[in-house]
């Protein structure tokens, strides 16, 4: 099979920065998101995923998230995201999950935390910055 | 003075100043920062949403307030492009969608809040009204909850997603969310919702 080739988007106004490398293993979710229509945005994603997940595009992955802000729809996608990785590391594969924030930012401390209860395998991380 | 400068101080329209400024004065009065009534697209969204952010943040508000006003608008007013009865909808290229209804910012004792109002479906009354009525009797922790069981649930049949909007609305309040209904006709209800933040 032919490596998959790599999803990027750069930031725009209402949507984050986003580098899905499957063969690297690399994912970054990065910015602001709430999308005119978070389905057409965050559906070529999760597709994305799924399907490299189940071809073993990479041995082992890393996901990072990296939000300042984002709408309720977003939300619901960045869950059917993280639904994959628990099946995947579920299944045996490699996975941490990067949950950045900066420390002052209490609304998105505990999305992360409250994010973090649906893993039991992945390696979930906290990773405030200043 | 020319004969046409003085028909545009008093000529006939003298009146239309001191109504607007009347209507003016009455809204900064309420304490509102802005309000848009009509048809409303996420193009609008965008851009009053942007006002708003640059408003909020120049009466030196701290930074989790002015996220917190943002995300409630936001969800209102997708709320209202989404689920708004009065709406037009045409293939064109790019396609338009455009909801009408009524969305208004302001302020009150040192406290923001959100307005949005737009026509629903009466039969759809009852069940959004039970829904804000539950978020009513919730305090943060079980809405905090509450918010995370509807994320792992398949979305309500006929709601894109909209019942998280609601309770991302009740989670950045400060106190529990205002709603009310004024019933138009055997079809149409007019839905008010009111959150301070």
């Amino acid at each position: 099979m032919a490596a998959m080739e790599p999803i990027r988007h750069e930031a725009t106004d209402r949507t984050p920065e986003v580098l899905f490398d499957f063969a690297a293993g690399q994912y970054r979710i990065a910015g602001e998101s709430y999308p005119e229509d978070a389905a057409s945005f965050y559906g070529p994603l999760t597709q994305g995923l799924r399907q490299a997940v189940e071809a073993r595009a990479s041995d082992s992955l890393e996901f990072s998230v990296e939000m300042i802000y984002f709408n309720s729809s977003t939300a619901k996608a960045l869950m059917n995201l993280f639904q994959i990785l628990e099946e995947a590391a579920e299944a045996g594969m490699g996975v941490r999950i990067n949950w950045c924030y900066h420390e002052d930012d209490e609304t998105m401390e505990e999305f992360g935390e409250d994010f973090s209860e649906d893993f039991a395998h992945a390696d979930y991380r906290m990773c405030p910055t200043s | 003075m020319t004969e046409l400068a003085t028909q545009r101080e008093t000529g006939g329209n003298g009146l239309i100043a001191e109504e607007v400024l009347g209507f003016q004065r009455n809204m900064t009065r309420r304490g509102i920062i802005f309000s848009f009534t009509g048809y409303i697209s996420e193009g609008i969204l965008k851009a009053l949403g942007d006002a708003l952010r640059q408003k909020i943040r120049l009466e030196s508000t701290d930074n989790k307030t002015v996220n917190r006003v943002f995300s409630v608008f936001v969800e209102q007013v997708q709320n209202i492009i989404r689920y708004s009865a009065e709406r037009i909808e045409h293939d064109a290229e790019p396609p338009v969608e455009l909801s009408s209804g009524m969305i208004t910012v302001g302020s009150e004792k040192g406290r923001f809040f959100v307005i949005c109002g737009n026509i629903i479906a009466r039969e759809d009354a009852d069940t959004l009204g039970g829904r804000l009525s539950e978020l009513q009797g919730m305090d943060s922790e079980a809405l905090r909850r509450f918010y995370k069981e509807k994320l792992r649930e398949p979305p309500d049949e006929g709601s894109k997603g909209g019942s998280i909007g609601l309770i991302e609305i009740a989670r950045r309040a400060s106190e529990p969310i205002q709603f009310d209904f004024e019933h138009l006709s055997d079809e149409y209800s007019y839905f008010v919702l009111k959150a301070y933040i």
